[in-house]
């Protein structure tokens, strides 16, 4: 019965994505004397980053082609509706630059223009065209550049499947984590000087996403429960061109390449709503214009999956670029739906996309506790952490430069620190090890007779309902009472597969636990926020509050419940002003 | 390579087929001889073996796919959770060839789900998994095609299933699903990639530069223009998915041979510019376990969901390696 190994690694990053691999091949090249682990719950190289389509922002040209510095910033904090921390926006758009040409020396096939110049296309609410790409398939492309590197790398090992339930810590220190290799169920016991916590977002908590079966936060909830606090957890983004009926992602390149969004009347509404910048504003804009005009009766019913939508239409776009661009909008759109792009309009509606909120971790990318101040042993990178770069809203192609950005720093870092530190002792370890043991062996074997997979549906409607791109006290008075619910029930969840070998049914009741976990400060923090910022758009408070609510909000575990404060945004160089587009 | 399921018994089955004879010949000659007690042993042992060989060469027969009858599970499928849904979409049955990997067989379950024309065979089976059979494993995450991880045979096909159209999959109305056989079987559907990443691994598929320093802190992108880049655009579109490998017949009846997979990365590395290989991955794979191995089946191009076409990498890679040879850049071959 018992398989459990025991293996030791200077570093442990936890996720496979963009950043957890960057952080990877920086730690590696920072000392070859360290030990690093990869430790992914997918096989590695299937991470949730090879589905981002549409680019990587970066400035290139600087004075060639007007661009610069301080206008990225400036576009990413208007664009952050003035939550973001200006001091980690500059980082961003100072290191942005230089990942561009790592990504080309690991294999990465930027578009080049005829003269091989690489080229920018126009993003929402960049003032200029700024972002990097290849076809639309970036994050595909970045991903298998860097698991083709990382598996080179002598000194890092890549444990695919192996699903982490616990991080096991020493006091407030980092000192190891807790997996279980879902090909055979055995455990194994990753001691380690430092961890770095890479595993992406949550927008699973959500019915309707554009994000992949694996975006379940993992690693947020593993934080918040080893006692770092999660930053502005309210944030959610809804990408205003969610295909319809399964919410697949049809990237925001296709208005960047000149797509119209349409109302049932054939009118394009965004005059209505950003007349300047179009279709071409930021998602939060879009999405609620999108609403809006469904609410007015302006959207169109879908047949079979009764949702209202509206009309994304590529039809007057040149043949020759729908194929060149965006050949994958084509091939989504013809075999998930059996619809031409070229053709016929798509059916779009905001779909949750992209979790700004995430574990709070400062400008080195070290995780912080209630009171902010670093935990030891502890780093976040890309989704899973709020630096915070993106603020109440995300500028489309932000994400991917801040992976690159903060997974290198997570990882050189990380580096650093590991190479001073000893292993813990490891009589301290064995006690959090079989209290761990045992809680697994509990949820394993318990006789609940609640199916998961039904309670996840319950728990996806609750949050499509109450808690989607408007907001209400009242109905989200009703959701958190809804959560209370599921949480309870949660407690009787059975799990039918008692076999070891590729358990997925257990992995996906853990999963589940930290939906449900994460999804309750969620919607506390959302409640908790009077005011319409970014993403977050209340009924009652129509308007963004600079007063009261120009601050972040702080959530930690107290006990066995949540507990809410707020810290300051570090405002530098630009000063909150309306928000126009 | 092959799926081993079948090795358990299958050895007992040989046996009692060598050892029927066997045991026949040796009551002869202890009757000829006069010992008695020695040809009753062997008529004795004889019962066994037959009985053995009775058994084992059913399943080996009819036991692989269906060594629990479909119909008695079928109730069981259909249990009390499941009700009709209200919009106006159909039901199929999904008849899923599991892996058990207890029994180390194959069992027949029949799932019957509601669809619309707009059902992945993915999304199905999640519906089968969440309604009917919370154990069925499969592996999947993007459900767009991009991830790679859904690599199924349906209908006799390998395919991802999220890219499977489920009604347009169904046959009086019934989708055939199993896992890929060039992969060994982990459990259901579920195939285990170890070797297959491992192929990947050891054909040193890495954009390599001579100074990794400088490749991790470069500042400008290389010169490159289209033409170039088209080299090598086609073979990058690899999503990992070991499709092209289950479709392959040379990695089904040969262990050794690296596969389609492994071999177009070779050539989709050699062919970018910027990497400074030179020909040493080349030689690594100038033998019948690598380049030579393939047959030109082009199997593995008609499977590959991406378009990748590794069977025209292949191709290419044989004419580099011949390049190579004659221009005696190969260091046996100098």
């Amino acid at each position: 019965m018992n398989r459990m190994e025991l293996l030791k690694y200077d570093i442990i990053i936890i996720g496979s994505g963009i950043a957890g691999f960057k952080a990877a091949i920086h730690a590696s090249q920072a000392s070859k004397d360290l030990k690093i682990a990869v430790i992914s719950k997918l096989h590695a190289m299937r991470s949730h980053s090879v589905s981002a389509e549409g680019g990587v922002s970066a400035v290139l040209y600087g004075k060639e082609r007007n661009d610069s510095y301080d206008l990225h910033a400036y576009d990413t904090i208007k664009g952050s509706d003035y939550l973001a921390d200006q001091d980690s926006v500059e980082i961003l758009v100072k290191n942005a630059p230089q990942e561009i040409a790592f990504f080309d020396h690991i294999g990465v096939p930027w578009n080049r223009d005829e003269k091989g110049i690489v080229m920018q296309r126009p993003f929402g609410g960049m003032t200029i065209p700024r972002t990097v790409f290849a076809a639309d398939e970036t994050g595909f492309f970045m991903m298998r550049a860097l698991y083709d590197e990382t598996k080179s790398l002598g000194n890092v090992d890549i444990f695919h499947e192996h699903f982490v339930t616990t991080l096991l810590m020493k006091n407030k220190e980092f000192a190891g984590a807790y997996a279980i290799n879902l090909a055979d169920g055995s455990e194994k016991i990753f001691e380690a000087k430092a961890c770095i916590i890479a595993t992406g977002g949550f927008a699973r908590i959500y019915g309707f996403t554009t994000t992949a079966h694996s975006s379940t936060g993992d690693g947020t909830a593993l934080a918040y429960n080893a006692g770092a606090s999660l930053k502005d957890m309210e944030f959610v983004q809804f990408h205003p061109t969610g295909l319809v009926p399964n919410g697949i992602l049809i990237t925001e390149a296709a208005r960047g390449e000149g797509g119209y969004l349409r109302n049932a009347k054939g009118r394009r509404f965004m005059e209505d709503y950003a007349k300047a910048k179009m279709e071409l504003a930021p998602r939060d804009i879009i999405s609620r214009a999108i609403i809006t005009e469904i609410e007015k009766g302006n959207g169109i019913k879908h047949g079979e999956s009764d949702m209202e939508h509206v009309q994304l239409d590529l039809t007057h776009l040149d043949p020759k670029k729908l194929d060149e661009r965006l050949p994958m909008v084509k091939d989504i759109a013809m075999k998930t739906i059996g619809v031409d792009p070229g053709k016929e309009p798509l059916p779009v509606r905001p779909a949750a996309h992209f979790t700004m909120g995430g574990i709070n971790s400062d400008n080195e990318g070290r995780v912080l506790d209630g009171a902010e101040k670093a935990m030891r042993g502890l780093w976040a990178a890309g989704e899973a952490g709020c630096v915070s770069v993106h603020g109440a809203n995300r500028l489309g192609s932000n994400s991917l430069s801040e992976c690159a950005v903060w997974g290198r720093i997570a990882g050189e870092e990380a580096a650093k620190y590991a190479k001073t530190q000893r292993f813990a002792d490891e009589k301290i370890l064995s006690q959090l090890i079989s209290d761990e043991e045992g809680r697994l062996k509990s949820i394993l074997e318990k006789s609940g007779d609640v199916n998961p997979y039904e309670l996840k549906e319950q728990l996806n409607r609750v949050m499509d309902t109450y808690f989607y791109v408007y907001r209400s006290t009242g109905k989200m008075k009703k959701g958190i009472a809804q959560l209370a619910k599921i949480k309870k029930q949660f407690y009787s969840v059975r799990v039918e597969d008692k076999g070891r070998i590729y358990n997925t049914n257990f992995r996906d009741v853990l999963e589940l636990g930290n939906m449900i976990c994460l999804a309750d400060i969620v919607a506390q923090c959302a409640a908790n926020r009077k005011e319409s910022r970014g993403a977050h758009a209340m009924l009652e408070y129509t308007k963004r509050d600079d007063k009261k609510w120009l601050k972040h909000t702080i959530a930690f575990k107290s006990g066995d419940s949540t507990q809410l404060s707020y810290s300051q945004v570090r405002i530098t160089r630009w000063k909150p002003q309306e928000r126009k587009y | 390579m092959k799926s081993e399921h079948a090795s358990n018994y299958i050895f007992l089955l040989y046996g009692s087929i060598a050892g029927i004879p066997l045991l026949m010949i040796l009551y002869v000659i202890f009757r000829l001889i006069g010992n008695g007690a020695a040809a009753f042993a062997a008529e004795a042992l004889l019962v066994p073996a037959f009985f053995v060989f009775g058994i084992l060469s059913f399943i080996e027969i009819f036991g692989h796919e269906e060594s629990v009858p479909a119909a008695s599970l079928l109730l069981k499928a259909e249990g009390a959770q499941y009700h009709e849904g209200t919009d106006s979409g159909k039901s199929v049955y999904l008849n899923v060839k599991k892996f058990n990997p207890a029994k180390g067989q194959f069992e027949r379950f029949s799932y019957k789900v509601k669809i619309t024309r707009f059902t992945s065979v993915l999304d199905a089976l999640l519906t089968a998994k969440a309604k009917h059979d919370n154990t069925l494993s499969i592996r999947y995450s993007c459900r767009m095609g991009t991830c790679g991880s859904c690599g199924m045979v349906v209908n006799g096909k390998p395919v991802l299933a999220c890219q499977t159209n489920a009604l347009d999959s169904s046959k009086d109305g019934a989708v055939e699903i199993g896992p890929m056989q060039a992969h060994p079987l982990l459990k259901d559907l579920a195939t285990n990639f170890d070797e297959f990443f491992e192929e990947h691994k050891s054909v040193d598929s890495t954009l390599y530069r001579r100074n990794r320093n400088e490749k991790y802190k470069a500042r400008k992108v290389f010169d490159m223009d289209r033409e170039e880049m088209e080299k090598f655009l086609p073979y990058s579109y690899c999503i990992m998915c070991g499709l092209c490998q289950d479709a392959c017949p040379v990695s089904n009846s040969n262990g050794n041979f690296l596969g389609p997979q492994a071999l177009a990365q070779v050539y989709r590395y050699h062919a970018d510019k910027r990497d400074q290989k030179g020909t040493e991955r080349l030689e690594a794979v100038d033998s019948l376990s690598g380049a030579w191995g393939c047959e030109f089946a082009g199997a593995c191009s008609k499977a590959c969901p991406k378009g990748v076409d590794p069977a025209s990498a292949i191709q290419l890679l044989k004419s580099e390696i011949m390049k190579a040879k004659m221009a005696g850049k190969f260091k046996e071959g100098a």
